[in-house]
């Protein structure tokens, strides 16, 4: 390992900071590196699917209040991937078992409802939210990663200070320059994920809530069905 | 992984790789620094003996007397040692012949003392006593003896100067009273009565009055030396070397004014120049360049032209003015004073 490293502009590109520094920085640098890949693939991925959900669900609740007959929606929408439909499918599942017998319970069919619809939500949720942890791991502990690498090339640096007897910036500043190429990475992946991690889990909630409303407002049609039929 | 991970894990991929290859070219480069940063050398003037030993010596003073002088009989104050009372006959008979024998005291080393008797008992330091005037007569031969083996390697050059000695110094003695005291009392009997008076020796005890110890402090009997007096250095100091150098630098510089730089970058070099001085000031030989310092690659080949140049400099104003006259010979003095030149600009 030369303790003099020879500088000139052209180091400072992020392939020769990378090249230079030492193997526990180049480490850290590959995994940060990594996790920035994957937190943007799960930011597009996010995107695309929050937005599609989003844009499905307002289409299928209008289509639903509009429509006349249950039976022949859920023929039409039954089948539908969007967390809406599934919660609609799962009532309409759990009230024809419910009123499939002779004599029905009404109170007892209402809280069936209410559970098997509550639980439709709380797995659509679920699903949607997978992997936003991720972003949020990425984005707390990024920083910490790559500040790790820094010290790291820090101490490396001021070792080779030592070795060479020489504590001119020459020496110094390439050997620091790319331990803060370290932190440099932590933050470029860490701070897209935090602000993805927040705009995600706000946009998860709206939909929860709107599937929520959704499920209240379904639930309050088969009550009153219930109610009527009889 | 469903379909819109795999579409963003494409996407990050590729922006990733677009970015840091955009990093890589330069896109997003640092801003253009100066090719090569002039590095401007500063000149750091090493003093090699900094704190090297105290410029002045500490003048001491005579303490005072805690024990007044004795009036008495001048026999008791200094007292010679009984022992010392019986050897002192031994070298009596040897001032007579010292100079004959340098050679003799080489055989010496042998066991037996008996045959030679003259040669050994010159050895002996004690032939300064004035008593070996008055004695010379007590056993020549048997005596020397016991002294061959005590001393003896050549003393030559203490044997021709004890008669001397002997002659000029009527005072006898040997004795251990303090300095003063004996000084106190230049007349003594006990120079005539030499080795002979043992009875009188052994009643040596100084008889000076038990007073307090703080009677008459702050006196003594001899007169303290001044403080005032500026004794000379025993060594150049730091401060002074570098007061010298640059007092002679002073004097040279309208000399290196009139010098022609060989070229660029010779100013960078330092030569130690060595100057053996006279003490009016002129040279005592043609100064020696004995190092150099801030060669590189751009200026090597003025080295030998600053060389020459850094000497004709010096020689050119060479009687030095003003120098301390009481820094000329001590250690580190500017009789033979290295410093480091360089040429102007």
């Amino acid at each position: 390992m030369n303790p003099v490293l020879t500088m000139d502009s052209a180091t400072l590109s992020p392939i020769h900071l990378f090249l230079q520094a030492d193997w526990v920085v180049k480490g850290v640098m590959i995994g940060l590196l990594l996790a920035s890949i994957w937190t943007w693939a799960l930011i597009v991925a996010f995107w695309r699917r929050i937005g599609k959900t989003r844009k499905g669900m307002t289409r299928f609740e209008r289509d639903f209040w509009k429509a006349e007959d249950i039976d022949v929606f859920y023929k039409a929408e039954g089948e539908n991937d969007l967390p809406s439909a599934r919660v609609f499918a799962a009532g309409v599942t759990e009230w024809r078992r419910s009123t499939a017998g002779g004599t029905i319970d009404k109170s007892g069919t209402r809280e069936r409802l209410a559970t098997t619809m509550g639980a439709a939500v709380a797995g659509e949720i679920d699903k949607l939210s997978d992997r936003l942890n991720v972003l949020a791991t990425v984005g707390s502990v990024a920083p910490f990663v790559g500040l790790f690498g820094t010290v790291w090339g820090i101490m490396r640096s001021f070792t080779s200070i030592a070795a060479a007897q020489n504590t001119s910036l020459a020496v110094v500043a390439p050997g620091i320059a790319e331990a803060l190429f370290a932190t440099a990475i932590g933050l470029f992946a860490a701070i897209p994920a935090v602000i993805a991690y927040n705009r995600f889990s706000h946009g998860i909630n709206r939909i929860e809530a709107s599937l929520n409303r959704f499920a209240d407002g379904f639930h309050t049609t088969l009550s009153r069905q219930l109610d009527g039929s009889r | 992984m469903d379909r819109s991970e795999k579409i963003g894990l494409g996407v990050a991929v590729v922006g990733h790789v677009l970015l840091f290859g955009a990093l890589s070219l330069g896109f997003l480069g640092a801003p253009e620094l100066p090719k090569k940063i002039e590095q401007q050398p500063i000149d750091v003037s090493l003093v090699p003996d900094v704190a090297l030993e105290a410029t002045a010596p500490q003048s001491v003073e005579t303490p005072a007397e805690s024990v007044a002088p004795d009036e008495g009989a001048p026999e008791d104050a200094a007292p010679p040692a009984p022992e010392e009372a019986e050897p002192e006959p031994k070298p009596d008979p040897v001032p007579p012949a010292p100079q004959p024998k340098p050679a003799p005291p080489k055989p010496v080393p042998k066991p037996q003392p008996a045959p030679e008797p003259k040669p050994q008992p010159k050895p002996k330091p004690a032939p300064p006593k004035p008593v070996a005037k008055t004695a010379p007569v007590p056993k020549p031969v048997v005596k020397p003896q016991p002294k061959a083996e005590k001393a003896p390697p050549a003393k030559a050059a203490p044997a021709k100067s004890a008669p001397t000695k002997a002659a000029a110094k009527p005072s006898a003695t040997p004795a251990k009273a303090s300095s003063s005291a004996s000084s106190a009392k230049p007349a003594k009997p006990s120079s005539t009565k030499g080795s002979g008076s043992t009875a009188e020796a052994k009643t040596s005890r100084p008889h000076g009055s038990r007073l307090g110890d703080n009677f008459l402090k702050g006196l003594s009997a001899d007169p303290s030396p001044s403080k005032s007096e500026a004794p000379k250095a025993a060594k150049l100091g730091a401060q002074a070397a570098a007061n010298i150098g640059s007092a002679i630098l002073r004097q040279v510089q309208p000399c290196a004014n009139r010098q022609v730089t060989p070229g660029p970058g010779a100013e960078r070099i330092r030569v130690t120049i060595n100057l053996k001085l006279n003490r009016d000031g002129t040279l005592k030989s043609r100064p020696t360049i004995s190092g150099h310092a801030g060669v590189d690659d751009d200026n090597r080949r003025y080295v030998d032209r600053v060389d020459d140049l850094a000497i004709a400099t010096f020689v050119g104003c060479s009687p030095l003015r003003g120098l301390p006259d009481d820094l000329y010979d001590v250690q580190n003095g500017w009789s033979n004073f290295s410093l480091r030149y360089k040429l102007p600009g």
